[in-house]
């Protein structure tokens, strides 16, 4: 089929990030990959993105402030004629170099908190960054942008959404996103750990449910985890159809891991130009439209919403990427999501991101 | 509360009590004495001309009351009912001409510094307002009797917001000569002693789950409907303004203008994009629906859908309302 129309552009501008969270869902490589577009090409690959049809882009990481070329960088995607939303954990980030991103054209801010309390969010985060976040999130508004909280729920912090719920009224902010851990990059590593009781979700939907009741602000936005929906998520909006993710060493991919799958022949935007890495990549045509669904997704009404769910997630646990999600109750590897969810256990440990020594933390 | 004889509850319904808790725990949370306008109204924070667009919008409310009454007569059985409605209706229309509720209203427009008669004929109402207030009229007509009794029962609540408001009048508002606040005084005693047979006739009528459940949700929309009400004179008074994180830009592709958003674009058809131009926060609403009207050429339909527009606007985040200004 012919390539679609990208409205959105993930631009991952480092894998660097001085937090260490268990679920972290860059590839569990990412030190090996290094940072390998420098400002003037990014400025040329956002000018590509915006003659593609891309409207707004999410610089991420990874931590993107550890680059020194951020402001560049966000000029650079603003003098494109993109909408720069910066996906930021608070550090090493500061609120002076925040108004200087502000003025290089930053629209937007996305800030994560790991928990709604301190001691809790950095033991999360593997490192101090609670008071940071705080002081952020308060210049973000004092500069008068809009601000959206990111929240990964899993068992260890589900408890606490009442307080993220009021720490993000305390921060003015404009959106909450409570999502909950999905088996990606580190999270399946840790997957024991984090993945939450049926009760834990529950519970916290009910809490979520009450407060968007009461009519006042945030948008609260709820994200089941796969592990206990009948139905997967339209991963990525589908497959190399609206969101074009680029890595820091210049891959260009449908998702975040799609480099993992095997066999895939994904192209880099620092060798072949942007349009091409989009439309002609093979891998990036592997799974587009519904040509290569098989059974049930090739007859399945919901196909045109869901878009058959996860290639990755159905790599990960069925070792087919071109199965069913195992997300859907629907799909011949379901027993595999099954089996991973009974796995899951109180007081396991967990290995954080990026620790040498692949550290185990008793909690 | 306790009472000699309970009525009989179905399985799995709620006992009287717990109904009417939870009936008044919907007005705790829902009713609009909560709204921004009516907490700025009774905080003294309301200018001459959005007391003036209130007061006239809301006599489109009354004169719709009347009518809703007489459905619900129309739907009853029981003599001992109807005599009982029709006091209702009889306490808005008044037993003759210059009496009743409805009157005492335009009394209070009159005080506000409206042309009553120009009140009356129903001028100048807002889209969202006419909307909101037929939207009630429906919801009873396509109702059984019991839950259209139940919608009534934000009368409940209206005793409270009463003496509030006539505080709030002579206190904040002395240029409103208090011979107008004659309404606010008569319901005083009529809105309780009104709830208190509805809630009666709900508490015993309402005896199987379903029944109940049809109850609350009826109240919660009338809450959403009076709410609505206030949404639409506070859009029109106040001014509205492109919030500085919204980009209009055009989009080769579709054609067509974007409103772009933190991670949402909204394309913009019809007037859109003339409407967003014009939210610069130097003209309140009311005065950016006339002058697209101007430029449509005036159609009937045209107020209404920029109204639709501005409040889908707000709600989407691309633009706010700064206060408005005398």
């Amino acid at each position: 089929m012919p390539a679609p129309r990208p409205f959105n552009l993930v631009a991952e501008l480092t894998y660097r990030c001085p937090l260490r969270c268990p679920y972290c869902s860059n590839p569990l490589d990412h030190a090996s990959l290094r940072d390998r577009l420098d400002a003037p090409a990014w400025a040329s690959l956002f000018a590509s993105a915006s003659e593609l049809g891309v409207v707004h882009v999410g610089l991420t990481g990874g931590e993107p402030s550890a680059r020194s070329d951020l402001e560049q960088i966000v000029h650079g995607a603003a003098e494109a004629g993109l909408y720069p939303h910066l996906v930021t954990a608070g550090r090493p980030l500061t609120p002076d170099r925040l108004s200087d991103l502000r003025t290089a054209g930053l629209r937007s801010v996305q800030l994560s908190f790991q928990d709604a309390e301190p001691e809790a969010s950095d033991r999360i985060a593997g490192t101090q960054s609670f008071t940071a976040k705080l002081e952020l999130a308060h210049a973000v508004r004092r500069l008068g942008l809009p601000l959206v909280l990111n929240v990964v729920l899993h068992r260890e912090n589900l408890e606490r959404v009442p307080e993220m719920i009021a720490l993000a009224r305390e921060l003015d902010a404009a959106r909450l996103e409570l999502a909950n851990v999905q088996l990606h990059g580190w999270a399946r590593r840790n997957r024991q750990a984090l993945l939450p009781t049926r009760e834990q979700l529950e519970t916290a939907g009910a809490i979520v449910r009450a407060a968007r009741r009461e009519g006042r602000g945030p948008e609260l936005v709820f994200v089941l985890p796969d592990h206990w929906s009948e139905r997967p998520k339209p991963c990525m909006g589908g497959w190399g159809r609206k969101t074009i993710v680029v890595a820091p060493d210049g891959l260009v991919m449908p998702c975040h891991e799609a480099r993992a799958l095997p066999g895939i022949e994904l192209w880099n935007a620092a060798e072949r130009p942007l349009r091409a890495c989009w439309e002609d990549a093979p891998g990036m045509n592997a799974y587009r439209g519904e040509e290569w669904m098989r059974a049930p997704c090739r007859s399945c009404p919901e196909r045109e919403r869901d878009f058959a769910g996860c290639r990755c997630q159905a790599f990960h646990l069925a070792g087919d990427a071109a199965i069913a999600d195992p997300a859907c109750a629907l799909s011949p590897a379901r027993d595999t999501l099954l089996a991973a969810r009974d796995d899951a256990r109180a007081n396991a440990a967990w290995v954080y991101r990026g620790s040498r020594a692949q550290r185990r933390v008793d909690q | 509360m306790s009472r000699v004889a309970e009525p009989v509850v179905g399985p799995d319904a709620l006992t009287p009590d717990a109904l009417e808790a939870q009936l008044r725990a919907i007005g705790e949370q829902r009713y609009h004495d909560r709204h921004p306008f009516n907490q700025r109204m009774h905080e003294g924070a309301l200018t001459r001309h959005e007391i003036q667009t209130w007061a006239r919008n809301r006599y489109y409310y009354q004169s719709r009351i009347p009518l809703k009454d007489s459905l619900i007569v129309s739907k009853a059985d029981d003599p001992a009912f109807r005599r009982e409605w029709l006091q209702r209706i009889q306490d808005h229309d008044g037993a003759r001409e210059g009496e009743g509720g409805l009157s005492l209203w335009l009394q209070l427009a009159q005080a506000v510094g409206l042309d009553p008669a120009s009140v009356e004929r129903l001028e100048d109402i807002l889209p969202g307002v006419r909307r909101a207030c037929d939207a009630y009229v429906e919801l009873v007509e396509a109702s059984d009797l019991l839950t259209s009794v139940a919608a009534s029962l934000t009368e409940l609540f209206a005793g409270d917001i009463m003496h509030t408001r006539i505080d709030a009048f002579e206190q904040h508002y002395p240029w409103v000569d208090t011979s107008g606040l004659a309404y606010f005084r008569a319901r005083t005693t009529q809105a309780p002693r009104d709830a208190a047979w509805g809630l009666d006739f709900v508490r015993r009528g309402a005896t199987s789950r379903d029944a109940q459940q049809r109850c609350l949700e009826a109240l919660e929309r009338k809450c959403k409907i009076l709410w609505s009400l206030l949404d639409a004179v506070e859009r029109a008074g106040r001014r509205p303004a492109l919030v500085s994180h919204a980009v209009l830009r055009f989009d080769e592709a579709e054609s067509a203008w974007l409103v772009v958003l933190p991670e949402r674009a909204l394309k913009l058809g019809g007037s859109g994009r003339a409407i967003l131009e014009r939210c610069d926060g130097s003209r309140s609403g009311a005065e950016v629906m006339g002058e697209i009207a101007a430029l449509a050429g005036a159609s009937e339909s045209a107020d209404r859908e920029v109204d639709d527009f501005l409040h889908a606007m707000e709600r989407a985040g691309a633009i706010c309302f700064e206060p408005a200004r005398e």
